[in-house]
């Protein structure tokens, strides 16, 4: 039995649809519509994991945070968190959680983080010395020692970011969620971040994570499970993802002499527009890399080769097509 | 324990409201004079020869004061709530407040304090004083259960912004529920011998409406009738249906896109 137990989860909601006639018909009549965003979803994470969550926009991905949160009730199915359900138990659950919503602040816009730190440690029932302590180490993590003493409203995005990021975990929470964490921040900033969160991983913290940044994904996540229309496509290690479209790498090719052709031993040829640079899609299972240099070396005159892993980019878009 | 997020969150309030310095003191100056300013109206009124039947133009003030100070008092403490709902409901943050491990409606009403809005009070309290100095009081029991009524007021102005600040939850983005509240918690600005008879019962004791201004008042200017203490349970019906029907309708949040 793990950390985190979901069992069947749907959440349903009933919305309206504006009619095709228009504005003028839609203001007596809308359609209703049912709309599935989340559709019996199952899976159970252990204590100390990071699991990234993945999937298109619209795909249910911040819904299943937000029951996961206890900041929605689930239409149906079961949530179990550290033995609580997290919307009937909600005051004692969110106690030892924290949440980081990329979109939704919890900071307040027109005073100091400082203050809504404060706000916090009364809220959370922290003691003094304990927030004095975890604050200053946190402070110095994200490098925000002057940033917390101005407005919100005048922080960049990034040291904003930093500063939700404090303000959820000021209580030593045990499950942290995640939803976009890194939208938006610069390569510094997301760097950091990803730092912080190892740091907090490896004290035992469990983090689940939604984001459209596959770089948060392959640096962080162990395990990853991806959602499409409401439904769980994926839920297995970044390895496993990996391998999905096949034990395949791509080749990068510099040459000498222009190549001709779109094949190469049966093997699709991408080239640039003068032909000096090719790309091929390598299938380890029919071809290993050593017979493939052999017909490479036939065929062309090659100055540089690279060989590199199937981008998850393109792992993503077709899981997501499929 | 629980008093201590009280004053943080009152804490926090205050820094909030006070953090444009400019536009929280005009609030507050703005209010105090347009409340001090109110009885021009009525003063209107009686120096045209017009009049409430069976009330001199002080006693309408004082009537008038009392409704103003009980909703100085009910605004400082609830107005905010109506929109702080409507805005996280609309928004779709809500959640930033059901991840706080205390009541969702606590921590909307302690956050969203508004000082400013003490201008109400004191300006119905100083018109207050200047018409009882004009008419006197009915005794010390009439005081004492003008008193009581007041606050029962009070309760009953709370208990309406709630229920709007409910509905808010299912009539997104309707910004004409303050205005419903207000038009209701109105009637208690006139005296109810104003009103027909079956109206009066209803503003007395179905929705207390009277109770926030002209009850008190009636009892502290006229005495008072073991009658009036009856609405003193709508208005905690009220109050109570308020923070039922919140804490209800939480469950009707469904959030909006991530």
């Amino acid at each position: 039995m793990g950390i985190i137990n979901v069992k069947n989860l749907r959440k349903i909601y009933t919305t309206y649809k504006r009619s095709e006639k228009g504005f003028f018909a839609s203001f007596f009549k809308r359609k209703k519509i049912e709309v599935r965003a989340v559709d019996g979803i199952d899976f159970e994470i252990e204590k100390g994991t990071i699991v990234g969550m993945l999937g298109p926009n619209g795909a249910g991905k911040s819904t299943t945070i937000k029951m996961l949160c206890g900041a929605l009730f689930p239409t149906e199915g079961e949530i179990e968190i550290m033995g609580y359900s997290p919307a009937k138990d909600r005051a004692k659950y969110v106690k030892r959680i924290g949440a980081v919503f990329g979109q939704k602040s919890q900071l307040i816009f027109d005073i100091p983080p400082a203050d809504s730190f404060a706000m916090n440690k009364a809220i959370y029932g922290i003691p003094d010395d304990v927030y004095e302590a975890r604050l200053r180490e946190m402070v110095e993590l994200f490098g925000i020692k002057d940033v917390i003493h101005k407005p919100t409203r005048v922080l960049s995005l990034g040291e904003r970011m930093k500063c939700e990021i404090v303000m959820a975990m000021l209580h030593d929470p045990e499950v942290v969620f995640l939803d976009e964490p890194t939208i938006g921040l610069d390569v510094i900033a997301k760097a950091t971040i990803r730092d912080t969160i190892k740091k907090m991983n490896q004290k035992g913290v469990t983090f689940i994570l939604t984001t459209h940044d596959l770089g948060d994904v392959e640096e962080l996540a162990e395990r990853v499970i991806v959602i499409n229309h409401g439904k769980k496509i994926f839920d297995d290690s970044l390895k496993k993802l990996k391998l999905l479209l096949g034990n395949k790498k791509i080749v990068d090719v510099s040459l000498a002499v222009p190549f001709e052709g779109d094949s190469l031993d049966g093997m699709s040829v991408n080239k640039n527009d003068d032909g000096t640079k090719i790309s091929v899609e390598l299938d380890l299972d029919k071809t290993e890399v050593k017979e493939f240099l052999t017909v490479l070396g036939q065929a062309t005159d090659f100055t540089d080769i690279e060989i590199r892993e199937l981008p998850m980019e393109e792992i993503i878009t077709r899981l997501y097509t499929e | 324990m629980r008093f201590k997020v009280y004053l943080a969150c009152i804490k926090t309030a205050f820094v909030r409201a006070t953090a444009y310095r400019t536009d929280f003191l005009l609030s507050t100056i703005i209010t105090l004079l347009s409340n001090i300013l109110f009885p021009i109206v009525t003063i209107v009124i009686y120096a045209n020869g017009l009049e409430f039947p069976g009330w001199t133009m002080w006693e309408v003030l004082a009537l008038q004061s009392i409704f103003s100070m009980s909703n100085g008092i009910a605004s400082m403490c609830l107005s905010s709530v109506l929109w702080a709902t409507m805005d996280h409901v609309r928004g779709g943050s809500f959640e930033t407040v059901l991840l706080k491990p205390v009541s969702p409606l606590f921590y909307i009403v302690t956050t969203n304090f508004s000082p400013s809005q003490v201008g109400l009070f004191v300006g119905g309290l100083v018109v207050l004083i200047v018409s009882l100095i004009n008419t006197g009081v009915s005794g010390i029991w009439g005081a004492l259960g003008a008193f009581v009524l007041f606050i029962g007021g009070i309760v009953a102005s709370a208990g309406f912004y709630l229920i709007m600040a409910a509905i808010s939850f299912i009539w997104v983005g309707n910004s004409r529920l303050d205005e419903i509240s207000s038009s209701i918690t109105s009637f208690g600005n006139y005296p109810i011998g104003i009103f027909s008879k079956g109206l009066g019962i209803v503003i007395s004791f179905v929705v207390p409406a009277a109770m926030i201004g002209s009850l008190p008042a009636q009892v502290l200017l006229k005495g008072a009738e073991p009658l009036y203490f009856l609405g003193l349970i709508p208005c905690g019906l009220v109050f109570v249906f308020g923070i039922w029907i919140y804490n209800r309708m939480i469950r009707r949040y469904e959030g909006v896109g991530g």
